[in-house]
C-alpha cells in the first residue's frame, strides 16, 4: 500500500483533501499501468483521469480500505478495456492516424538522430503492441497485468473476483495466443 | 517451444523497461477536479430537470382537468341546479288535482 488505511477511510467518508493525497500517491503508478495496457502515450492521462473520476464517485461503495488496491486496479482495467474497445471500433480511422504518425516519426527520425537505446526501446514497444493487438482486449489486459505489471495470481483473483484455477486457464490460453503471434512474427523476420 | 517461451518472458521484461511510468502533467490534478465538479453539476442538473418536468406535468394535468373535465361534468343532465323542494314540487305538480272535484266549492 502506498498510503495509510486511515487516509483511504477519510477519503471514503468524503474528505476531498484526503482523496487528493490518495491520487497523488497512486497517479504515477496507475498512469504507468495504463500506458502499458493501452500503448498510446497521448491518451494515457485521459484514461487515467477517467479512472480517478470513477474512483471518486464509487469510493463510498468500497467495503474496507484493505481492498483499495484491487478496487483501483479493477477500475483501471475497466477504463482501459472501455478505451481499447472504443479504439477497436475506430480501427479504420486509427489506421490512417497511424500512417500519419509513422510519417511524422520518420520525419523526426530523419531530422534528429535518435540514439540506439531509444530505437531499441521503440522497437520493443512496437513489437509488444503489435502482438497484443492480435489478441482480445480481455486477454491483452490480463496478460499485461500478470506478465508486465507483475501482479500475483492472488492479486489478480481479487481484481477479477474469479478463482485461481479459472485465472490459470485464462492466462494459459492468452499466453498461447500471444506465443502463436510471436512465432508468426519471428518467422516473418 | 520452450525457447519461444523464454524469449517471450524476456520480451515482457524489456517492454516493462521500455515503458517507464510517465510523469503526470502539471495540470493533471486541476483537470481532474474540474471533471469531478462538472460531473457533480451534471448530476444535480439532471435531478433539477426531472423535478421541473414533474412540476410541469402536474400543472398541465391540473389545467386539463380544469378546462376539459369539470365543464364536461357540469353539462351532465343528472346535475341539479334547483333545491330539493323545487325539484319535488316540479315532479309532483299534479298529485292533488283529483282530490278537489271541479266546481264544488260550497
Amino acid at each position: 500500500m502506498l498510503v495509510e488505511f486511515e487516509l483511504i477511510e477519510r477519503a471514503r467518508s468524503g474528505d476531498d483533501g484526503a482523496f487528493n493525497q490518495v491520487i497523488q500517491a497512486y497517479r504515477k503508478r496507475i498512469l504507468g499501468t495504463i500506458a502499458r495496457l493501452i500503448g498510446r502515450p497521448e491518451d494515457v492521462e485521459d484514461v487515467g483521469q477517467e479512472v480517478f473520476l470513477r474512483l471518486y464517485y464509487s469510493l463510498d461503495q468500497l467495503r474496507t480500505a484493505e481492498v483499495f488496491e484491487p478496487w483501483l486496479y479493477r477500475l483501471t482495467v475497466n477504463a482501459a478495456y472501455d478505451y481499447l474497445r472504443r479504439q477497436r471500433r475506430r480501427q479504420e480511422s486509427r489506421m490512417s492516424d497511424l500512417s500519419e504518425q509513422q510519417v511524422v516519426m520518420a520525419d523526426a527520425a530523419a531530422g534528429s538522430k535518435r540514439n540506439e537505446e531509444e530505437e531499441r526501446r521503440t522497437k520493443v514497444r512496437e513489437l509488444v503492441q503489435s502482438l497484443l493487438g492480435k489478441i482480445s482486449e480481455e486477454d491483452r489486459i490480463l496478460l499485461t497485468l500478470k506478465e508486465v505489471e507483475g501482479l500475483s495470481l492472488k492479486e489478480l483473483e481479487k481484481v477479477y473476483k474469479v478463482t485461481e484455477n479459472a485465472l490459470k486457464v485464462r492466462l494459459f490460453r492468452a499466453r498461447q495466443r500471444v506465443l502463436k503471434a510471436f512465432e508468426a512474427e519471428k518467422s516473418e523476420e | 517451444m520452450d525457447r519461444m517461451n523464454d524469449k517471450l518472458d524476456a520480451l515482457w521484461a524489456e517492454y516493462r523497461d521500455a515503458c517507464p511510468d510517465p510523469e503526470p502533467g502539471s495540470d493533471f490534478m486541476p483537470r481532474l477536479w474540474q471533471k469531478i465538479e462538472a460531473r457533480r453539476i451534471e448530476t444535480t442538473s439532471i435531478f433539477r430537470r426531472l423535478a421541473k418536468i414533474c412540476v410541469m406535468a402536474t400543472v398541465a394535468l391540473a389545467l386539463w382537468m380544469g378546462v376539459v373535465l369539470i365543464p364536461h361534468n357540469q353539462n351532465d343532465e343528472a346535475f341539479y341546479t334547483g333545491t330539493y323542494v323545487d325539484i319535488l314540487a316540479a315532479e309532483h305538480s299534479n298529485d292533488y288535482v283529483e282530490v278537489l272535484p271541479a266546481g264544488d266549492f260550497r
